[in-house]
């Protein structure tokens, strides 16, 4: 686009530098290391989950207004006289109402505290009071009719606006993101759901290939989808109010197109689409259709419309055809007073795109295109919730009115206010937010897990998780295409991030600089677009709708009209949001193919930042800079004075944008900020990600998730069940931009290892690697593991309650309790072993029927009901932290924290940040290891083989320039794409600065063998690179078993880890005894050390008998003797199998012979 | 075994000695021996480390295991480790670990009481032995202000916080654990050799001659007033082949050779503090010789045994 010509317009500031050397101001920025500053910019102002902040906060500011605009009237159906109205609705502070006093809420309260953080919502009503003849109208301000979750850092929050010290007065972490809400002291992120655009014409196949266009409309009232589809040579209309596919020309007479020639000319005189529409209107005639009432009545007989139960008495012949047509029927265009002109219009540029797609495949859409997508945010899903739950109410008020109206007798006078004020919507809301079903009647929609708990592994894992997108399809579909990596993905949805395996692809993440849109009005930006010359389409005729040299002005799928010169339509419109005269979110694409300007303001829109230049030349100079760094100047003030836009997937195809400034032509529109930012928050901690294989990042942004590390500033003052803590994290020595930006560098989790490349001892295959005892005894690797144990005090019916008493400190049990402090409850500090009672409670024992005194039991009215700590012999647990609340139904509730400091050992896992994972094979004395003459002597030795088939070069560099940063003493980058910007140094210098500092330039160094002395035969490449601790440990899962707990009914070993259980020999290993034929092995394994069982079985009738001991003989108890027993061993099982089949009538006989 | 003896005499000489750095030379011996008596240093010579923390009151921020953790690393003044008993076979306390001949008690009592946190170092430690304290690295030879040197950082304490505990420091090996190693590095290496082919050299130019020495990495050759190739610094030397290879990529291999000498090491011996570095290398010597007494005994008593402990048991490769 050329959008030369205004750059006279903007940059107001360029007037004001007098004396300045203009030519030099004018001059663009010659190095592009200074237009990285606005990044960080970006992310201030937006933060990193501004997406879903910005969502809720359009919903709790705007969509809940409109919502209750919408319905604001419950009107009595007995007497319309009687009524109430919501005048305004708002959200106030989080708070909670204690017995009747209101406590403001925080966050960590509310995570401590086990309760919802919410907010009241609050509405101004108008009611009638009384009844009959006396009615009088009054108003109340500020009553509550629920409590709405609040989403922390949204504008409802108390953590808005507020500094690092407030937040930490707080107890809140201020690098912690928000956008997830507390339930009932979980924390909750709506994950974010992609779907097909709304109201936008899809064309593609069906399941028999043949071309369809549809659109899936979706208005405040209804939602439908639409299909016209052409097949066997005719084009059908598909809409699920009708039984068949009809005949697109019956629809089209029945809007009243009842010229033929007017829908062929609608289509464009091009004889080819003629041609294709021919055969429709042949069989339209064929059916003796020609006028417009013919047509509703063929719609409205009865092979056509679906039946209803509730057809309303008579109506009039073709009125229902005719609603259907109007309100369900492509529901998203607008039908005044009958005026079926537009719509009629609408399906005939389906028809026409449809048609362009036959004759050319090209024209089909991409499903799959980013631009066709849209993202729902919690605020949409918020709304949908809100909407359905407030109309319930309202529904159920009215109810309760008219029914206390039908009532005869009436003493007290009727008020409506108490009965909106219920708690069914904090009751919904609670509950949908907590277990993720959305389940909105009102609107079809079934979803399920559509909330998750924030994954607090890792700082990075729970930031990564807030930019999850979750996808719209099931996962078991067999299909590519979605899950392939799409070119309209770029800098929107990371490349790298993506699980692996069935979700591959179709769960993706957001980039570092993406916007998701929020709704914006169109009202405005309709007039503004008839101001600008869009021929409205009322005033044309149908010839005129396909004119050659006019382009269709379509917003957000709303067919406004046409103009004569799109261009420059759309370049006045691209001015005006420069100016700041329309939102900087609404997007222009001209689509030359569809010869249509496509505006859309609506919401879930992914879009970017992107510097604007004039004819290739930046319009951001040197100057600009410099003011962002000076202060003066931040991300906002670019945006108003058009030195930066936002572009959507859409708007990207009319750009030309050029990577760097330099490689700008002439041709160029936009340069983009950083290369990096394409990628996501976990692929940004890779250092030179550009250099390795691409399956390697992504296996590392799902590894980083699991990495140890520093959770959060508050961490330690969280209840959270298990928290995996670093005990030395420290921040990566080749850091990248995004590190810092997302605050990694504050956050770490992992440590900087000395990594020597070699192999030693053997015990390094398959991607072990050994460790150096020294260092593990030094701190390295070293970890936390806090879980939470937790016990309430529960209040019975009869008014009795659990007590906690004082230990015995003598007696048997005085051992068990040697950990409780005097008040019964294990005190911080102490060392718990298994079996150890960590609280001592007590339970009533009568609980249900009343008591006389439930305050003063006797001693002996108690059973105990202690709980114990079960945990692995060994370890050395301690008790951390005890907190004490009350929860909702004023329980007493008690927390235990309970630690573990582990050391590295032989099996935990470990992994660099290049998707190279490996357990510790064994740990080597530091006299062992490999030194180098200056006396360097590595913490970690990784085997060689881990490279060639991995290609993880930037592993390399990672070393490299690791070992060159420590060796001066300043941190290295390593940012995506970042040489050529000068945010990665490049290997070049890396390498002249370890030849400065007496290091071989290819970072290899002459070793000696520590247990010989002799000097080794290669050179060894060594130096520190980032290692990551990951949860998977072996304590966590090392199992066996000799002899344990066993099934109650089938007496064999139990199954599983925590269950103590048995190793099964399975089938196959069965297999392998029996072809090899270790009879005696399969005896052994399946019966002897499972579930052996001596029976008595009668030789004669062959059913099993007992063993009386009285007469120390066995019996059979059919043959009422025992004179044919014979004693033998079987499976428990197969006795247990004998007797059910016994018991349903099914006579097994076992029949014996000697062998 | 009869008859040929290999009996050799090596020769150590100092070249440099501070308190905690050493550099010597040792000749006429072989890599066993000089790799033997770096292992030994690094994990054989004892130390006194503390071992055994009881935390009274401890309401900072790092937890017990933390504490406990840092103090074992902190390295204290060992100069008594040679003579002290292992607590494990020390008779005095039944091997408790607790009486004056095996251990030192260490008490630690703070509070923060002001606004600002307050550090607490190695320097609050109090010892029960005034031979037995926290390393002092405020020497007046390090260079560093003294005022601003105050100890190793054990945890922070903000306003009200306060860590009172007693600990036990014992003696024991690096072997068992990295805080009883007195060496904070201890590596030798061979000594080069270098041979400058003279009658090559000169056919070189001026500039041939630059890039040649400019080819090393670490400043190895010079060129001395009269234009010749000159060894400045051998022992820079690190032996990574980066001026043979330009030797041959200039098409004269063999202009220089370069060997390690198989029977002389350049040691170099940094200490944490706990002992001085002189001190470190004849108490390794000593400690040699207590393990190759062990082996010599080994052969004809069982006593060995006992008198080694598990020492000797680890000889035999037990």
């Amino acid at each position: 686009m050329g959008m030369g010509d205004d750059s006279t317009m903007s940059n107001p500031t360029n007037d004001l530098s007098h004396g300045i050397d203009k030519q030099y101001l004018a001059s663009p920025i010659k190095n592009l290391v200074d237009k990285y500053q606005l990044v960080p910019e970006f992310l201030k102002v937006r933060g990193l989950v501004k997406q879903h902040l910005d969502s809720f906060n359009y919903f709790v500011k705007t969509e809940i207004k409109k919502i209750v605009q919408a319905n604001k009237e419950i009107r009595s159906i007995l007497d319309p006289n009687i009524y109430l109205k919501y005048n305004d609705v708002h959200i106030g502070e989080p708070s909670i109402m204690v017995d009747g006093v209101t406590e403001k809420l925080n966050p960590q309260k509310c995570r401590l505290c086990d309760i919802t953080y919410a907010a009241p919502i609050y509405v101004d009503i108008e009611y009638t009071t009384g009844s009959h003849g006396q009615i009088s109208v009054q108003t109340k301000k500020n009553v509550t009719i629920g409590r709405m979750p609040v989403m922390l850092r949204s504008c409802c929050c108390v953590l808005y606006g507020k500094d690092e010290e407030e937040l930490a007065k707080l107890g809140e972490c201020p690098l912690d993101p928000g956008g997830y809400f507390v339930i009932k002291g979980t924390e909750k992120v709506i994950l974010i759901q992609e779907q097909l655009s709304k109201n936008r014409i899809i064309i593609d196949t069906d399941k028999k290939g043949c071309v369809q266009a549809s659109v899936t409309s979706s208005t405040e009232k209804t939602k439908s989808k639409t299909i016209v589809k052409m097949e066997k040579e005719k084009v059908y209309l598909e809409l699920n109010m009708f039984k068949t596919k009809v005949p697109i020309m019956i629809v089209m007479k029945a809007m009243g197109m009842e010229s033929d020639q007017e829908v062929v000319q609608m289509i464009g005189r091009d004889p080819r689409f003629s041609a294709l529409l021919l055969p429709s209107i042949e069989e339209c005639a064929d059916l003796k259709v020609y006028t417009q009432q013919q047509a509703l009545e063929f719609l409205e007989s009865d092979k056509m419309l679906k039946m209803f139960s509730y057809s309303a008495g008579p109506v009039e012949k073709g009125a229902r055809a005719l609603s259907i047509l109007r309100d369900i029927f492509l529901a998203n265009v607008p039908v005044h007073k009958h005026n079926f002109r537009k719509k009629c219009i609408y399906v005939a540029v389906m028809m026409r795109r449809m048609m362009e797609a036959i004759l050319n495949k090209d024209a089909m859409d991409d499903k799959d295109y980013v631009g066709n997508k849209r993202l729902e945010l919690s605020g949409q899903l918020l709304s949908l919730l809100f909407e359905d739950l407030f109309k319930t109410m309202n529904d159920e008020a009215r109810k309760t009115v008219d029914a206390l109206l039908a009532r005869p007798s009436r003493s007290s006078r009727l008020d409506i206010s108490p009965y909106i004020a219920k708690d069914s919507i904090t009751v919904g809301m609670e509950r949908t937010l907590s277990t993720g079903n959305w389940d909105v009647k009102r609107f079809r929609m079934h979803r399920k897990g559509m909330t998750q708990v924030v994954a607090r592994l890792s700082y990075i894992g729970s930031l990564g998780h807030m930019t999850k997108i979750s996808p719209q399809f099931e996962k078991s579909r067999k299909v590519s295409g979605p899950r392939a990596l799409q070119p309209s993905q770029w800098g929107m949805l990371c490349p790298c991030d993506t699980p692996e395996g069935e979700a591959c692809g179709l769960v993706k993440n957001l980039a570092l600089m993406t916007h998701v849109t929020t709704d914006e009005d169109e009202q405005p930006i309709i007039s503004l677009c008839y101001c600008l010359g869009v021929e409205d389409l009322e005033q044309l005729s149908a010839e005129e709708l396909h004119m050659p040299s006019s382009y269709l002005i379509i917003l957000n799928g709303l067919i406004l009209g046409k103009h004569r010169s799109p261009q420059r339509f759309a370049n006045a419109m691209r001015k005006l949001r420069r100016a700041g005269k329309i939102g900087e979110f609404i997007s222009i694409f001209v689509n030359e193919k569809q010869r249509s300007v496509y505006i859309a303001s609506d919401g879930g829109r992914v879009c970017r930042p992107l510097v604007i230049a004039d004819k290739g030349v930046s319009r951001i100079k040197e100057q600009h800079m410099k003011e962002l760094r000076d202060g003066v100047r931040n991300f906002d003030s670019f945006l108003r004075d058009g030195l930066i836009e936002y572009l959507d997937v859409n708007e990207e195809n009319n750009s030309l944008i050029a990577l760097y400034e330099k490689e700008a032509t002439p041709e160029t529109t936009h340069i983009e900020i950083e290369p990096f930012t394409i990628l996501g928050v976990c692929a940004g901690l890779i250092p030179y990600p550009h250099h390795n294989q691409s399956p390697r990042n992504t296996y590392q942004c799902a590894m980083g998730k699991q990495a140890m590390g520093n959770i959060a500033y508050n961490q330690l003052s969280r209840m959270d069940t298990l928290i995996y803590l670093l005990v030395y994290p420290q921040r990566p020595l080749l850091t990248t931009r995004t590190i810092e930006l997302v605050g990694y560098d504050k956050l770490g989790a992992g440590q900087n290892a000395t990594v020597a490349v070699m192999s030693y001892s053997g015990y390094d295959i398959e991607d072990a690697i050994v460790m150096n005892k020294s260092s593990l005894d030094r701190g390295f690797g070293r970890c936390i593991v806090m879980k939470k144990y937790s016990a309430t005090c529960l209040k019975y019916e009869n008014n009795t309650s659990d007590r906690i008493i004082k230990p015995q400190r003598q007696g048997y049990e005085a051992e068990r309790m040697q950990i409780l402090d005097e008040d019964g409850l294990a005190s911080p500090g102490e060392i718990i072993r298994p079996h150890d009672i960590y609280i001592n409670k007590e339970s009533p024992t009568v609980t249900r029927t009343p008591v006389s005194s439930p305050m003063s039991l006797p001693d002996s009215a108690y059973k105990p009901s202690r709980q114990t700590y079960k945990g692995p012999e060994g370890e050395t647990p301690v008790v951390d932290r005890v907190a004490l609340h009350s929860d909702k139904n004023n329980n007493l509730c008690i927390k235990f924290m309970i630690r573990h400091t582990r050391r590295p050992e032989i099996g935990d896992k470990f992994s660099s940040r290049h998707g190279q994972k490996g357990v510790c094979g064994t740990i080597v004395q530091q006299e062992d290891f490999p030194f180098s003459e200056r006396g360097i002597c590595p913490d970690l030795i990784m085997n060689p083989h881990g490279f060639p088939s991995r290609m993880t070069v930037g592993k390399m560099i990672e070393l490299l320039g690791s070992k060159a940063g420590v060796s001066c003493g300043r941190f290295h980058y390593g940012s995506a794409f970042g040489e050529p910007s000068g945010h990665a140094d490049t290997v070049d210098t890396i390498s002249e600065t370890l030849v400065k500092h007496g290091f071989s330039y290819n970072g290899k160094d002459f070793i000696y063998s520590g247990i010989t002395g002799m000097p080794l035969q290669a050179y060894i490449f060594m130096g520190p690179i980032y290692y990551q601790k990951l949860k998977h440990m072996v304590l966590d899962k090392m199992h066996a078993r000799g002899s344990g707990p066993r099934v109650m009914i089938t007496r064999q070993p139990t199954e599983g880890r925590s269950r103590n259980g048995g190793l099964r020999v399975g089938e196959m290993e069965r297999d392998c005894l029996i072809a090899y034929g270790a009879s005696m092995l399969i005896y052994e394994r399946l019966m002897i050390s499972s579930d052996p069982f001596e029976v008595q079985v009668c030789r004669k009738c062959g059913l099993l008998g007992y063993y009386n001991y009285k007469l120390k003989t066995g019996i059979c108890s059919m043959c009422k003797n025992g004179e044919n027993i014979s004693t033998m061993k079987l499976p428990y099982a197969c006795k247990l199998l004998i007797q059910e089949l016994q018991s349903m009538n099914i006579v097994p006989r076992l029949k014996l012979s000697e062998a | 075994m009869e008859g040929v003896s290999y009996q050799r005499f090596p020769r150590i000489k100092i070249r440099e000695v501070k308190d905690d750095y050493m550099k010597f030379e040792l000749r006429d011996t072989d890599a066993s021996i000089a790799n033997a008596l770096r292992r030994v240093m690094i994990a054989e010579v004892p130390t006194i480390a503390i071992d055994l923390v009881e935390i009274e009151v401890n309401s900072s921020v790092l937890n017990d295991e933390f504490i406990s953790h840092r103090l074992g690393l902190i390295p204290l003044t060992s100069e008594r480790a040679m003579s002290m008993r292992f607590s494990r076979d020390c008779d005095a306390c039944d091997g408790d670990g607790q009486c004056e001949y095996c251990s030192v008690e260490f008490y630690l009592r703070v509070k923060c009481l002001s606004d600002q946190t307050l550090d607490v170092t190695s320097k609050d430690l109090l010892s029960s032995d005034h031979t037995v304290v926290p390393v002092d690295y405020s020497d007046a030879s390090s260079g560093f202000d003294n005022s601003t040197n105050k100890g190793i950082i054990i945890v922070k304490l903000r306003r009200g916080q306060e860590l009172r505990l007693r600990a036990i420091a014992r003696k024991g090996i690096a072997k068992d654990h990295a805080k009883w190693s007195p060496a904070a590095t201890v590596t030798f290496m061979y000594e080069p050799d270098i041979y400058i082919n003279e009658d090559m050299m000169e056919t070189l130019t001026l500039e041939e001659k630059r890039e040649l020495v400019d080819s090393s990495p670490t400043k190895v050759f010079g060129i001395d007033p009269e234009n010749k190739v000159i060894v400045v610094d051998a022992e820079a030397y690190t032996y990574d082949d980066e001026v043979l290879k330009k030797c041959e990529a200039m098409g004269k291999p063999g202009l220089i050779e370069i060997h390690a000498k198989e029977d002389s090491f350049i040691f170099t011996v940094e200490t944490t503090g706990a002992v001085k570095a002189s001190q470190l290398v004849l108490n390794a010597i000593e400690v040699l010789k207590q393990k190759l007494d062990a082996v010599r005994l080994s052969d004809d008593t069982v006593e060995a045994d006992d008198q080694f402990g598990e020492l000797g048991a680890h000889m035999r490769g037990g």
